[in-house]
């Protein structure tokens, strides 16, 4: 991820007034995770599986905190079940922010499948997303973090490959 | 030692504490003993009650949070107790209410059949303390120092399976109301700001 664009999304974080993070790396999102790490303001929560990110954050809801859950597009998929029992059936907000692997720009075979269903599935569950492809649409951060809260329910924030990779990128 | 009898005398000891119950027997039975909207009770995410708990903790570290798990949803997760050991809320205790069986599906056995020492394995996570017990009279006595020891801590309570399908029926409301319930016992008791000025 360029740093910049890191460093936007970081700062749109603290905008929401983010206070915790739980994260497992995916290589696309692991500069943004370390850089939220390094930050004292943010209480930063690594997981073993994505799932526990999900319930993480969504018991800091009750205790009045603003979190967000970071993660690759394989670990959205493990967790859907639990977002559906835990977070659409007590309608508890969840934001998390995934990167959207499996793209026509994405070429590895291991991915090819969640770039092909993972939209799909979160259209049929009725969650709500948005995609950032171009380093000005992070602004957009803080709309998409009061969408979330006000729909209550999951919602994903999809960071794409030329956003972290910057253009032409190998 | 029966559930209802390991569960009674956490509820009699909770004080000022917050609950996060797992789904099934463990909710149920907390529910029936306190009736209490300032604790979560699981509809689902068999296995994150543990993590929804430890977000709540870090969120309010001032408050003592209680998890009353199951040894199922223990099972269905047990890197939690990973998680759990690395993040050291102090103010954490996770209890395990431990029968060996999925009680709530007609107590089919579990797949470990009783050979798994879980406090051995919270303590191998890192956890500074971890307690197994096996009779209520041995609860009763060793409670007011789990209750006032540091967290994180794990403490296993050894129960007697029992048949019936929701032989002890769950709370009597449900998903929605139960996060509104919750929601608002913590904003009235704490004066934080769950929902906004809109209600959401």
């Amino acid at each position: 991820m360029a740093m910049d664009v890191a460093e936007r999304i970081h700062e749109q974080l603290t905008r929401c007034g983010i206070t915790l993070a739980a994260s497992l790396p995916d290589d696309w999102v692991a500069p943004l995770i370390e850089r939220i790490a390094a930050d004292n303001q943010i209480r930063h929560v690594r997981v073993a599986r994505e799932a526990e990110a999900v319930a993480i954050c969504s018991g800091a809801f009750f205790g009045g905190v603003r979190a967000v859950a970071l993660m690759g597009a394989t670990g959205l998929l493990t967790c859907t079940g639990e977002l559906a029992t835990l977070n659409l059936r007590h309608q508890i907000p969840v934001f998390l922010i995934v990167s959207q692997r499996g793209s026509i720009d994405d070429h590895r075979i291991y991915q090819e499948v969640q770039g092909r269903r993972t939209i799909p599935l979160l259209q049929a569950y009725d969650f709500p997303y948005h995609i950032i492809d171009q380093p000005e649409d992070v602004t957009s951060i803080p709309d998409a973090f009061e969408t979330c809260r006000m729909q209550k329910r999951p919602f994903v924030l999809f960071l794409t490959r030329r956003l972290v990779k910057g253009e032409g990128a190998s | 030692m029966r559930a209802r009898e390991a569960i009674d005398v956490l509820a009699r000891n909770r004080g000022e504490t917050v609950a996060v119950c797992a789904l099934g027997m463990a909710a149920n039975e907390w529910w029936a003993a306190t009736k209490s909207e300032d604790s979560f009770y699981m509809h689902g995410a068999m296995g994150f009650a543990a993590s929804f708990a430890l977000g709540l903790a870090l969120s309010l570290p001032q408050v003592p949070v209680w998890l009353i798990n199951a040894d199922g949803s223990l099972c269905m997760n047990l890197g939690c107790l990973l998680t759990e050991a690395s993040q050291a809320a102090h103010n954490l205790k996770h209890f395990v209410v431990d029968n060996g069986v999925y009680q709530t599906v007609g107590a089919l056995p579990m797949v470990n059949g009783g050979r798994t020492d879980y406090a051995a394995i919270a303590r191998a996570s890192g956890f500074p303390r971890a307690h197994t017990i096996e009779a209520l009279d041995e609860l009763e006595r060793q409670i007011p120092a789990i209750v006032a020891e540091d967290g994180p801590s794990l403490t296993v309570l050894r129960v007697e399976p029992e048949k019936g399908f929701l032989r002890t029926p769950p709370m009597t409301y449900e998903g929605p109301e139960m996060k509104y319930r919750f929601g608002r016992a913590l904003e009235r008791r704490f004066g934080i700001k769950v929902f906004g000025p809109q209600g959401y």
